[in-house]
């Protein structure tokens, strides 16, 4: 696929590369069969990866359009009843404090790592 | 069989409910995570959770669970003082505290919960990604407002509990609510009710909230109890920005439920409620009485009010010990009310001088007593220990308020019980802050002693010049006073600092100073000090006889006074006594009598050096296994309290024990690891033993290899070379199942998983598999998620390599 706004291109290797890698890092956090799981991204091909490995976990994707203002986007939150959520973006994490997502993983959590390196998470990067 | 796993979780107040998902989940992460953070705002459950799911983790830790409150601490340099309290490491001389703790965790598998840290977030996060590169075992689970943004944490946002709807009338929230409603007496709650699950809703499935209100529904129907805090958000909140409403919705909630507990309290309550804040951890109701009595609460009515309070979830109690404390939401909230009232300096005033008179008993009865069966003055110790907590608070008010005199005298009568568990940084802190107030006002003979006290924590941490210039000071203007047990306890620290730094003349006049007074004045303590000086001094002298004979008149004053430190330290005198006379069995006996009571003493670093001895002499007995077992013991002792003079001395014994199995290689090894250790915390000259070791190896092994030997030895680490040295012979049964035998992972994959394996060494994408296996993508993709699951791989490259070797190794699976 190739994202209109960036140019960037994913190949088919590459999209079943990183949504299994993905999938793994979400086992590990938790994510099992049935659970719903929101995704806040903007189009492009991490949405994609996303998406792919929610399914393979075995989740249910429950897609938010990030555009949206910040009461609509805690309504959705809330009503999803989603333990994790997968964003990057600050004011979903901020609309995700009054939901019951427990754990917010950023699309660098998602891409495999080797083994014993350190996850990083969203606290690395979300500074005042 | 549960292994033991140490720790110091509190066992919890009262049924947990709901959360199993979560702790299940949390119990793996902790395992797996480096750093988890429990986010959430005030009364959420944090703190609960986090217990729970430390209890649940236990097994996972072979090396300890342990709990560190925060909440207490206003200072964010005590951070890593309260962790190695907590921890037990004690610390060997200025600034070592961090290089101790380290020594402690490095290897250790160990989980450190640091409870409540908002307050305090840079110094945890600092001391926390520290400790964490340094030790690769080492996990911690935390609570905190704010997570602390460090790279390896995993941040976990704690949610509310679940709340009821048509589908799930028995959501977490009603759980919660029914339970505790239940527990406080009131019959007619159920679940599924209107009532009760508006008022779950009402209070956003806050646990602490719904706690509260559970209390009062023996009194208010639920639905009264939604409506009255539906109410009270509405009048107090109504005039806030939308902007910021739903963010602080859950802390507003809170503070709501809160007040209103606290408005249904009946004035006597309220007032007990705002100055219980004062205390820094758990207190008992004679404290309470003490502090909290005064004008508009009589003190006969304490015990009503309080339980009064216990019954409306305001204060939780610990049964047994008749212990209370305050949440940490409450007590947050009723130190404000505390300010509002104007009553803080009052209370805080109080709470200094009744911690200073409470632990001048402790002293007294503990210390002071001449002669006192060792039960009787035990009870005085266990005391004072537990009023450390409140000790810190109130000389924080000393020196905030200017209180000199009796921060002084707090600070002295602690130290007599700081000393008896062989720990005195806390003390040195204490003193020198007290020592800068002005001291214009305090009595002359409290000043001096206050010098002496610092003087003798210093000498402990090899501070010497400083120690020697206070102690004269001290000694002078006590001298001008009657006699007290603290120019006893002066002199013998002088001696001891004197002769350290040479200067034998000065040191022996304070020893015959020290002698004559005790004499006078019948102070057994430190008349038996004073013999255990002379016994030194005869054994330094090479006379053993001479030390034998004042060693038994020491060991006879002991016995009399009934003090288990001094009796403990004369035993092991004795026993170094018995070992330089040749009467090994006698040395045997007597270390062998002093470990139970330092044991009991709580005193590590004394205990580790009463191990090391003992195993020295079980060593030249050729009782190899006795010489294992202590000096194990000691080893881990030391490794605990973070002390590497500790460790030093473990290596040196094991360097003994070697020599005497005749194992010279091991000898070398470990004098030469001892060595390295000591060189790297500032002592350089070599031991004359090391010396008389070094030259009969290089007879019995050649120079070369001595040479090689001493080079592997300093560069190894001390563990490694402590288990080559104890590994030798068959390991007692304890640590022989501690190298628990790793369980191997049997792998076993679904016929159509081991097909999409092979498919994936051919370098198809899912797609192509899909086809070929006619499935959908999706499936194929799950099939791949779960082999690599069980596999424990992270991309469809490493599929594709394991498959392909384990076709050769099993070509018919």
């Amino acid at each position: 696929m190739v994202d209109s706004g960036t140019g960037l291109c994913l190949t088919e290797r590459q999209l079943d590369e990183r949504s299994a890698a993905a999938t793994v890092q979400l086992r590990r956090r938790g994510v099992r069969a049935g659970d719903t799981v929101l995704i806040c991204l903007g189009v492009g091909p991490d949405l994609l990866v996303a998406t792919d490995a929610v399914i393979a976990a075995g989740g249910i994707v429950w897609p938010i359009p990030p555009e949206l203002d910040a009461p609509r986007l805690r309504e959705r939150m809330l009503a999803s009843c989603a333990r994790l959520m997968i964003s990057d973006l600050p004011h979903a994490l901020e609309a995700a404090k009054e939901s019951r997502v427990r754990l917010v993983v950023s699309v660098a959590d998602l891409r495999a790592y080797p083994a014993g390196r350190e996850i990083s998470t969203e606290s690395d990067r979300a500074g005042p | 069989m549960t292994p033991h796993v140490q720790h110091n979780l509190p066992a919890e107040p009262n049924r947990f409910v709901g959360r199993d998902r979560d702790v299940a989940e949390l119990t793996a992460l902790v395992h797996d995570e480096r750093v988890v953070t429990l986010c959430g705002v005030g009364g959420i459950g944090k703190t609960r959770l986090s217990l729970r799911v430390a209890a649940t983790a236990l097994p996972g830790f072979a090396d300890g669970v342990w709990l560190v409150q925060l909440a207490r601490l206003d200072d964010p340099g005590l951070v890593l003082r309260e962790m190695t309290g907590v921890l037990g490491v004690r610390e060997e001389g200025p600034g070592r505290l961090l290089d101790g703790l380290r020594a402690r965790l490095s290897g250790a598998r160990t989980l450190i919960l640091l409870d409540n840290c908002e307050h305090l977030v840079e110094s945890c996060a600092e001391l926390v990604a520290g400790l964490i590169a340094d030790c690769p075992q080492l996990r911690f689970l935390l609570t905190s407002r704010e997570p602390l943004r460090i790279p390896g944490e995993l941040v976990w946002r704690v949610p509310p509990l679940d709340l009821p709807d048509e589908r799930h009338p028995d959501a977490e929230s009603v759980l919660l609510f029914v339970e505790r409603a239940a527990a406080a007496g009131a019959r007619a709650v159920t679940g599924g009710t209107a009532g009760v699950t508006r008022l779950c809703r009402a209070l956003d499935g806050l646990p602490l909230a719904l706690e509260l209100a559970a209390a009062r529904t023996s009194v208010l129907d639920p639905g009264r109890i939604a409506d009255r805090i539906d109410d009270r958000l509405g009048d107090r909140f109504r005039l806030l920005t939308t902007g910021d409403r739903t963010a602080h919705a859950r802390q507003r909630t809170l503070l709501a439920t809160v007040e209103w507990s606290h408005d249904l309290l009946q004035e006597g309550e309220r007032v007990l409620l705002r100055r219980l804040s004062v205390f820094a951890g758990r207190f008992d109701l004679d404290l309470a009485e003490q502090v909290c009595a005064g004008p508009g609460l009589r003190q006969g009515d304490v015990l009503d009010l309080l339980s009064g309070l216990v019954d409306k979830s305001l204060v939780l109690h610990h049964g047994g010990g008749g212990r209370y404390h305050l949440l940490e939401t409450i007590r947050h909230y009723a130190a404000g009310r505390l300010r509002e009232s104007g009553e803080e300096p009052m209370l805080r005033r109080r709470h200094l001088r009744v911690v200073c008179a409470e632990m001048e008993r402790c002293y007294e009865g503990g210390s002071l007593e001449r002669r006192l069966p060792w039960p009787e003055r035990a009870v005085h110790f266990a005391r004072g220990r537990a009023l450390l907590g409140d000790c810190q608070s109130a000389v924080d008010w000393a020196v905030e308020s200017g209180a000199a005199e009796l921060g002084l005298r707090l600070a002295r009568a602690a130290l007599a019980i700081l000393a008896v568990r062989g720990d005195l940084r806390e003390s040195v802190g204490w003193h020198e802050r007290l020592l800068r107030l002005d001291l214009s006002d305090v009595p002359a003979d409290v000043v001096a002693v206050a010098k002496g006290a610092l003087a003798y924590a210093l000498e402990t941490r090899d501070e010497l010049a400083r120690a020697a210039e206070l102690i004269e000071e001290s000694i002078e203007e006590q001298r001008r006073h009657p006699y007290t047990h603290w120019l006893g306890v002066t002199y013998s620290v002088a001696l001891t600092v004197f002769f350290r730094l040479g200067r034998g003349d000065t040191a022996l006049r304070h020893l015959r100073e020290l002698e004559e007074a005790t004499a006078e004045h019948d102070d057994l303590f430190n008349m038996a000090t004073a013999r255990i000086a002379r016994l030194n001094l005869a054994l330094f002298q090479g006379q053993p006889r001479q030390a034998r004979r004042i060693g038994e008149e020491a060991l006879a004053l002991a016995r009399e006074s009934g003090h288990h430190w001094t009796l403990a330290r004369v035993l092991t005198h004795l026993g170094t006594v018995a070992e330089a006379s040749g009467d090994l069995e006698a040395a045997m006996r007597h270390h062998t009598a002093a470990l139970p009571l330092l044991e009991e003493l709580d005193n590590l670093v004394e205990l580790a050096r009463c191990r090391a001895l003992a195993a020295r002499v079980a060593a030249l007995r050729h009782d190899f296994p006795a010489a294992r077992s202590n000096v194990a013991a000691g080893l881990a002792l030391s490794r605990k309290a973070g002390s590497r003079g500790g460790v030093v001395r473990a290596l040196v014994t094991l360097s003994v024990l070697a020599q005497a199995e005749g194992d010279l290689d091991g000898a070398v090894l470990a004098a030469a690891a001892a060595g390295a250790l000591r060189e790297s915390i500032g002592q350089h000259d070599v031991p004359a033993r090391t010396q008389e070791l070094l030259s009969s190896a290089r007879d019995k092994l050649g120079e070369g290899r001595v040479a090689l030997l001493w080079a592997t030895g300093a560069q190894q680490d001390p563990a490694a070379v402590a288990g080559r040295i104890l590994d030798q012979a068959t390991l007692p049964p304890a640590a022989a199942a501690g190298a628990a035998v790793r369980e191997l992972r049997h792998v076993t994959l679904t016929p159509r998983e081991r097909e999409i394996a092979v498919l994936l060494t051919r370098g198809l994408s899912n797609r192509a598999c899909a086809a070929e296996l006619v499935i959908s993508p999706a499936t194929v993709a799950r099939h791949v998620a779960n082999i690599m699951e069980k596999l424990g791989l992270t991309s469809r490259a490493q599929i594709a390599v394991w498959a392909a070797e384990h076709e050769r190794e099993n070509p018919s699976s």
